[in-house]
């Protein structure tokens, strides 16, 4: 224990535990565990504690990361749903290899002449706007998943039943379903879309969530929601447009 | 041989210093693969410097299982960077 050496081996270890503490990213936090815990094993083994070492790097370093990677990866998301005739070819690609635990698969491949014939064609800023929203949510180290639903009310009813995150649907055919439900349109408050009308509309369910957008979005192309979702069972929610809407502000 | 183990910890001082300032992910694990390695031959060094079987033993362990486990979050990381 008179080894000089020992004394800058184990001063390594609040070294690298000081490193991940400071350590904002999740990711790389999790890989300077990985480097807490190999400096670790090498204390343990040169103090003499070889089953500590073996367990530390057995345990520590390869089980613990690999469980805190999967758990990072599958909570740091946002679920944010979309009609099926705005995802492009490119955003399928992209999205192939993703495990889809909702009902409704991103992954249908939907034949390239019904896109075309589908009487509401995109408008051309949805790619910039999702870009927009990635760049936002990257930024808080979150990913977003995509989930294609067949029409608005489907995309609604996702979002009441805590599928998704967010939706972010057409203007045009949030106005459709509004006006379909027609008592029910009063309950919402008059955006500015119908002066101005942004090609998109964004609703979240999470105040977390609209206020990072609020906050960071730059896209003129959409505007924000944040709406309650009620307490009750999923399964008694039997109306397509949520009854609860409360605009509390939308983006210009 | 401490001059040898303290040159060691030296150069284990690199790859910390670059796992803490460097903004790639990838980078960090390369910095993590450079310290999980020279963490196990200096294991491997100090069980030659007492002559002691057990710790050498677990410093092969630990070497051949921190690349596994460099694999298997680096597959992760990969999945995810694709998304």
């Amino acid at each position: 224990m008179t080894d000089s050496y020992l004394y800058i081996i184990v001063a390594l270890m609040p070294l690298s535990a000081a490193m991940l503490v400071f350590q904002t990213n999740p990711y790389h936090a999790l890989i300077i565990r990985g480097v807490l815990g190999a400096m670790s094993a090498l204390i343990y083994a040169v103090l003499g504690a070889a089953d500590v070492a073996l367990t530390e790097a057995l345990v520590g370093t390869m089980l613990a990361i690999t469980l805190y990677a999967v758990a990072v990866r599958s909570s740091m998301v946002m679920r944010l749903g979309i009609l099926k005739d705005y995802l492009s070819d490119h955003i399928k690609e992209k999205d192939q290899q993703k495990d889809q635990p909702t009902p409704e698969p991103v992954l249908e491949p939907a034949p390239a002449e019904e896109t075309v014939a589908s009487s509401a064609q995109p408008p051309p800023p949805f790619e910039t706007l999702l870009s927009d929203l990635r760049t936002v949510f990257r930024r808080h180290h979150m990913r977003i998943e995509l989930y294609a639903y067949a029409d608005s009310e489907a995309l609604q009813q996702a979002l009441m039943d805590r599928d998704v995150h967010a939706i972010c649907l057409p203007t045009a055919a949030l106005q459709e379903a509004v006006s379909a439900q027609g008592d029910r349109e009063s309950l919402y408050r008059k955006p500015d879309w119908q002066s101005e009308p942004a090609p998109y509309q964004t609703i979240t369910r999470l105040r977390r969530l609209y206020d990072i957008m609020n906050a960071e979005l730059a896209s003129s192309s959409t505007t924000l929601t944040l709406t309650a979702v009620g307490r009750s069972a999923p399964t008694s929610v039997s109306h397509a447009i949520p009854v609860s809407v409360q605009p509390l502000e939308e983006q210009p | 041989m401490t001059l040898v183990l303290i040159a060691m910890i030296l150069a284990l001082l690199i790859p910390m210093c670059e796992a803490w300032k460097d903004e790639d992910i990838w980078q960090t694990m390369l910095a993590f693969a450079s310290i999980a390695t020279k963490t196990s031959v200096m294991i491997l060094v100090v069980s030659v410097l007492r002559d002691d079987w057990m710790i050498g033993v677990v410093g092969v362990i630990i070497l051949s299982v921190g690349n596994a486990a460099l694999m298997l979050l680096a597959h992760v990381i990969k999945r995810l960077s694709e998304a």
